[in-house]
This record gives structure tokens, sequence and C-alpha cells, in this order.
């Protein structure tokens, strides 16, 4: 068995007063241990509600999932280690940069000598190193970020969920972190789930890339990407799959949009 | 209660433009020290003591005393010792009240804040509460009590609970929900979860309603003194008025304020300053305070 398996997952949300909302709907996936695995899909796709699942953090309406050998719920949240970079920074502001990264460190029951020497060096490797005195609110938004990103690499986890985490940055700052990112993941060899919605970054990242469908999302391609790492961004190979992989995504747009005009016509 | 918005605001996660800038240079936390802003906060105050002035020299002293007469009663009267005692008798009801108010308020404004169910069972009895005039409380507190300083603390506490929860629970309203859910995924104990995300985030509301507190208690207690206590400012107001004396009515009154302006500036300004100096805007916010 696969290191994550997610086995035909389905959610709903419930609406007062209307049919619930299906989000996901059978989406079967298995991941290998040392995967960088990206997922690909439209906003609103139920990427992230995947994430909250995986992580323990909502219930999927049915199916499973099953990290490490245990199905995971939010009774039962895996022990595996995992950890999280959100779309937005989300820090504690009334903290100091350090403290943002520590915190997390301490709560997992990481010893305090070991905690501040990691903290250290994430925040040297997102290249914040002489800002740990500072508040959030003091920093640049991109800046924020790449501290909520040396929170989530300071766990130094089994299993790294990233929303998006790049998305919010300059095209230069987060060229440079990819890289970075790339080069973590290389040398832990850990297990990293990328949701993006930005193509070239899906290429130029991931081991593996699944592209999933509108809402209620299933797999609508699953390839792997083997280009050797560490990877140049301007390689042809990888812009060859990004035309490729951007043509069936249009393609996969016009079907989708197809079908609900006909849906529409049908009723 | 339009500050505490302000700040609540303020307090949300940012991931703005900044980002498009390119400069990605430290925003420095600015702490302008200049004598100008205490002058400009001062100048409407000194405005009203020359009317004052102006009104007094056209009225008889037994109507409208003027500032410096009153001033001079007042130091005057600080050279005895019963006027340290009926203070601080007055300031150990505020604070007795204060104190029953606040964590009646913390209460009832967090079970409003987090529960559904406790904020339809509660918000029409606080807002009763808010809107029963304070002398209702004392005239109430002293017929079941008797004319001591339990009834003037009660009812203090009492009347001044609602605006403190509504303060409070205002503050739950505005907690970061994303700021949880970071908490929940990087596994914060429920008791980390309260000290470091929750309550921080509440800060400025506790103190609003601190300020509040202290404003609606004083208010209170003076009623309450004059209708029925024989010891406080609101007892010696009653005394000097039973007089006709102007100038004491006023020399009290002016005593009071300035007690109460020396709290706002030794006490609670360096707490705020204290525990808001990770916001950048903190300078700008208590020009609006």
């Amino acid at each position: 068995m696969a290191y994550l398996e997610i086995e035909n997952l389905r959610k709903e949300f419930r609406r007062p007063g209307q049919t619930p909302l299906k989000v996901i709907d059978g989406l079967n996936v298995s991941v290998e241990e040392g995967a960088l695995l990206s997922i690909l899909g439209p906003s609103g796709c139920g990427k992230s509600t995947m994430l909250n699942i995986i992580n323990g953090l909502d219930d999927a309406t049915s199916g499973r999932i099953i990290l490490n050998g245990k199905e995971v719920s939010t009774k039962a949240r895996s022990d595996v280690k995992v950890s999280v970079v959100f779309q937005q920074p989300r820090l504690l502001n009334w903290r100091t940069v350090s403290d943002n990264v520590l915190v997390p460190l301490l709560e997992r029951g990481v010893g305090k000598r070991e905690a501040k020497e990691r903290v250290e060096k994430y925040l040297d490797l997102v290249g914040l190193g002489e800002f740990g005195g500072y508040y959030p609110l003091q920093l640049s938004g991109g800046m924020q970020q790449r501290v909520s990103l040396a929170r989530g690499l300071a766990i130094e986890p089994d299993l790294l969920l990233a929303d998006e985490p790049f998305s919010a940055l300059d095209e230069i700052t987060a060229r440079k972190l990819r890289q970075e990112f790339v080069r973590v993941w290389a040398t832990t060899g850990r297990t990293i789930l990328f949701v993006t919605h930005n193509i070239r970054e899906a290429v130029f990242l991931s081991s593996r890339m699944l592209v999933i469908t509108a809402r209620p999302s299933t797999t609508f391609l699953d390839m792997e990407i083997d280009v050797p790492q560490p990877r140049k961004p301007e390689d042809d190979a990888l812009f060859e799959l990004e035309k490729s992989i951007t043509a069936d995504f249009m393609r996969m747009e016009d079907e989708s949009e197809m079908k609900r005009r006909l849906q529409e016509a049908v009723a | 209660m339009s500050t505490s918005t302000e700040v609540a605001d303020d307090s949300g996660i940012r991931v703005d433009t900044d980002v498009v800038r390119g400069i990605e240079e430290p925003v420095p936390i600015k702490r302008r020290k200049s004598w100008k802003r205490p002058l400009r906060r001062f100048s409407a105050l000194i405005g009203i003591i020359v009317i004052w002035w102006l009104a007094s020299l056209f009225m008889s002293p037994q109507t409208l005393p003027g500032p410096f007469l009153v001033f001079s009663t007042m130091l005057e009267n600080l050279t005895e010792g019963d006027t340290y005692y009926q203070l601080a008798v007055t300031m150990g009801r505020v604070l007795g009240g204060m104190t029953i108010a606040m964590i009646m308020g913390l209460v009832i404004g967090l079970i409003m804040g987090l529960s559904a169910w406790g904020e339809d069972l509660l918000i029409n009895v606080v807002l009763v509460g808010f809107s029963i005039p304070a002398v209702v409380f004392g005239i109430l507190f002293i017929l079941w009590f008797g004319l001591n300083d339990t009834a003037a603390i009660l009812a203090v506490g009492v009347a001044a609970t609602p605006a403190i929860a509504i303060n409070i629970w205002q503050g739950t309203k505005a907690i970061d929900r994303d700021l949880m859910h970071m908490g929940k995924a990087f596994r914060f104990s429920q008791r980390s979860m309260l000290t470091k995300v929750v309550i921080p985030q509440l800060v400025p509301f506790v103190l609003a309603a601190l300020r509040t507190a202290l404003a609606i208690s004083w208010k209170i207690v003076t009623v309450v003194e004059l209708i029925g206590l024989s010891s406080g400012v609101g007892y010696m107001l009653h005394w000097w008025f039973g007089n006709f004396n102007m100038t004491q009515v006023l020399a009290w009154t002016l005593l009071f304020t300035i007690t109460l302006l020396l709290i706002e500036n030794l006490i609670l300004k360096p707490i705020e300053k204290r525990l808001t100096r990770w916001r950048p805007h903190a300078a700008a916010l208590e020009g609006a305070a």
C-alpha cells in the first residue's frame, strides 16, 4: 500500500434550504513516499478541502484517507508529522517572527534548544535571518509569506501540505523560493502535496502531477514528470510539458463548460 | 466603541498589495515624539477653561465661580487629610465595582460570543440592562442592602456589566477564524489556542472595556453616594450642594476629573502601549482613542 491512499473520497457541504454542495466526487489517488505531488485544478474545486481532510481538520462525507497505514479522521488524526503552508501567511501578529516559527515547534514537543536552532536555520533558508526580532506587520506581504514557509518547513514534516504557498509572491521571490523548496525536498526525501493553479510551477516542481476537474472534483489527468532534478526553469522539456498540459487543461475546461450548458438545456 | 472596530480590522491578515511593491524593506514602527500632539490634545480643554473664565466675569461667584477660584479651592482642599480619605473611599468603590463588572462582563461577553445559544439567551438581558438608568440600580441596591459599601459596589458592578459584556462580545466576533484554523493545523493544545491565539486578539477589546468600565463606574458611584451614602466624592458634592456652595461643587468635580485623567495617562495608556507595540499603526490609532 502506498504512503498516502485517497480512496473514493467524497465531500459535500450541507446548505440550509438547498441541495448539498458537492465539492469532491469520488477522488482516488495513491501517493508514494517521497513524492512531490502537485495538485492542479480550477479554483473552488475542493483542493483546500482535501488538504484539510488529510490533516484531520475536516471529515469526508464518504471514502477513506489512509496515511502510513492508518485511517485518518478528525477524531483520529495521524501520528505522521504533518505540516502546512497556507496561501496567506496566517501569522500571530503579536508575536515576533522568531516566535511564529518557534511556537508550533514547542507545541509539537520539540526541545527548546533544538527548536531555537531550527528557527534560525529555516529563517536563514527563506532569507529572513536578520528579521527574527521583527513583528510580522513590520514586514511586507512577501516577507510574511516567507515566515509562513519557514514555519511550515521547521516542523521538518514527513508530509507537507502546501496550499498555493507562492501564489501571493512576486515572481522573482517565488522563483527563488521554489528552488529552495525543491532543494529541501530533495535533501530530506519527504512527501509533499502541493496545491497550485500555476501550471508552470507545477511542472517545474513536481515528480508527479494530478489535474483535477472543476467541482465536484474527480481526477482528469495523472502523470509522472520524469525530468531529473535539479531542473532549470527554462528547460525546453519542461516548457513542452507545460504547453501540452495547458492544452489539456483548456480542453477540460471546455468540456465542463459544454457539459454544464447541456445540463442547463436539458433542465 | 468605534475605535475598537478599527483595531479589529487592522489585526486581520494582510496579503495585500505590499507584494507588488517589490521593495522588501521592513516598515519601521513610527513613534513620533513631538510636543505638538499633546498641545493639540489639550488645546480644546484650554479653550473650555478660557470660555469658563470669560463667562465667570459676568456672573456672581455664587452662580459661576471662575477657574482660578475653583482651582485654588481644590488645592486648599488638598491640604486637608479628609479630602484624601473621601477620594480614597470613592476610588475603592469604583475599583470594587469595576472588578465585579469586568469579571461578569467577560464571562457574559464570552458566552455570548462563543455560543449562538448563549447569544440568544443573553442578548436581550444585556440590552435591557444597558438601557436601565444607573440611578435605578443605585436605588434598588440601597433598598436591598442598606446605606453601605456593599450596596454601592454591587450597584456599580451590575450597572457597568452590560457595557463590558457588549465590548467583549464584539471582540469575540472579530476573532480571526483563519488563525484558529492555523492553530489547529499545527496542533496547538486547547490551552495554547486560548492563550496564544484567542486572548491576544481580545486584548484591544478588553482595554476598551476597561476604559468604559472606569468611566461608567465613576458616574454611577457618585450618584449612589449622592443619594444614600455618608462618605465619598458624591457625598461631598451633595453636602456642598446643600450649602449652595458652587465653588466647592466645582472644586470636587475638578479633583475627580484630574484623578481620572491621571489613571488614564499613568496606568491605562502605558499598559495599552506595551500590549499593542506589535501594531505599526498604534501611534495613529492612539490619536483616535
